[in-house]
């Protein structure tokens, strides 16, 4: 568990603690509210864990390497993108991933373009977050955040 | 059980690919099903806590702070009070969809909900660390400056293109309507307490609605209140400007 974590279980419990001091009923009736909330969302989200195992499977992070050191720049920034897209996998694995990548003599674009998607598009979230949010609201962030990564990742290309 | 295969549809059709892979390649399921593994324990250990967060700012945060801080009118301001939570958030985009909706209903803007959406995706202190060391210092700024301020450029476009009736909130939305007195109308006349006894009280020669929350029983008594009251000082907002 990160420290992040770790403070947001600390405050949260805290918080909690209070609340039940407080007003023990107005605390539970939320928590039923939540629960019912977060209930529909449950069985989406393990699914999407699923899915994201199985991508990982078939898309191994070594494969992405092999994408993200194209020879055609922009090319494989706007590949990188959607291979960010679409793939989930963790910071930890990313960095060193693109980091490697990058020592090896690789444009800064699609490196970016690829660390960029892989938080800000989820096409395996895509689902929930339409369920959630509504059709319109999930396709207009979604695509703004693809645009918007390959325009990090061009801008980025002409800073760095 | 129809009834809930149904509504896991997404959940049974990636169970039936696993079931699939295990006759054609057990080795490539078990493998996939390794992989899962690490982020279920990051979900195992962040859902809990967002479930008390998002009961807790239901229970606790008002809706005026919410619309203030975070509403329609709350302007750059909003979009950096978002960033900032965002940031220092914990857990994967999934984790934000409970809270951004549970903020959403109590008031906060399109915009704030994709700023805070975004940021809890992207930026995140512990990774901002990692990137730092694995590509450069440099790097790291460079594109945190570029997408902090994308982040903010989108909730601008996405509050324009989207509106709240777009948006799936009915249900939650009927715990948020309360019943208002306009203490500067009310004469204290008491029609409303005679009207609905079990939901109105005189304090100070002015009526104070009993319950924070209208449901649906309620409705009635409560009409008759506001339609009986002379001065029309009470408002159920159970009508008024709920999204349904």
């Amino acid at each position: 568990m990160d420290i992040f974590t770790l403070a947001l279980w600390i405050i949260t419990l805290i918080w909690f603690i209070i609340s039940i001091i407080k007003d023990k009923e107005k605390t539970i009736n939320s928590m039923k509210r939540s629960k019912k909330m977060m209930g529909s969302m449950m069985g989406q989200i393990v699914g999407i864990l699923f899915l994201i195992g199985l991508i990982l499977t078939f898309v191994p992070p070594e494969l992405i390497r092999d994408y993200l050191g194209g020879s055609n720049t922009i090319l494989s920034a706007i590949l990188a993108a959607v291979l960010g897209s679409v793939t989930l996998i963790p910071a930890f694995v990313a960095f060193p991933l693109v980091g490697s990548i990058v020592d090896m003599g690789a444009s800064i674009m699609p490196a970016v373009a690829f660390l960029t998607t892989l938080t800000m598009v989820g096409l395996v979230t895509f689902n929930l977050e339409k369920k959630e949010f509504g059709v319109k609201f999930t396709i207009a962030r979604n695509l703004l955040s693809f645009g918007m990564a390959i325009v990090i990742s061009l801008l980025m290309g002409v800073v760095l | 059980m129809i009834k809930k295969i149904k509504s896991n549809l997404f959940l049974v059709g990636v169970i039936v690919i696993y079931l699939l892979l295990f006759i054609i390649n057990t080795e490539k399921a078990m493998l996939s099903v390794n992989n899962s593994g690490y982020y279920l324990k990051e979900m195992l250990i962040i859902m809990p806590v967002v479930f008390l967060l998002t009961a807790l700012i239901e229970a606790w945060v008002p809706k005026d702070m919410i619309v203030n801080a975070l509403g329609e009118g709350s302007g750059l301001k909003g979009s950096f009070i978002s960033l900032a939570l965002g940031s220092v958030s914990a857990g994967p985009i999934y984790a934000a969809f409970p809270v951004c909706k549970t903020l959403l209903q109590k008031g906060a803007s399109i915009s704030n909900i994709v700023v805070i959406l975004s940021s809890w995706a992207v930026i995140k202190i512990p990774m901002l660390a990692n990137e730092a060391k694995f590509l450069s210092p440099k790097f790291m700024i460079t594109r945190w400056i570029f997408t902090t301020i994308a982040i903010i450029f989108m909730g601008y476009i996405v509050g324009k293109l989207v509106n709240k009736n777009d948006m799936p909130l009915k249900e939650g939305n009927s715990s948020e309507n309360n019943i208002m007195v306009n203490k500067q109308a009310c004469t204290g006349c008491g029609i409303c307490v005679d009207a609905a006894p079990d939901y109105f009280k005189l304090e100070n020669r002015k009526a104070m609605p009993l319950i924070d929350t209208v449901k649906n029983e309620d409705i009635e008594k409560i009409d008759l209140a506001v339609r009986e009251c002379p001065v029309n000082a009470i408002k159920n907002k159970f009508h008024g400007n709920s999204i349904e």
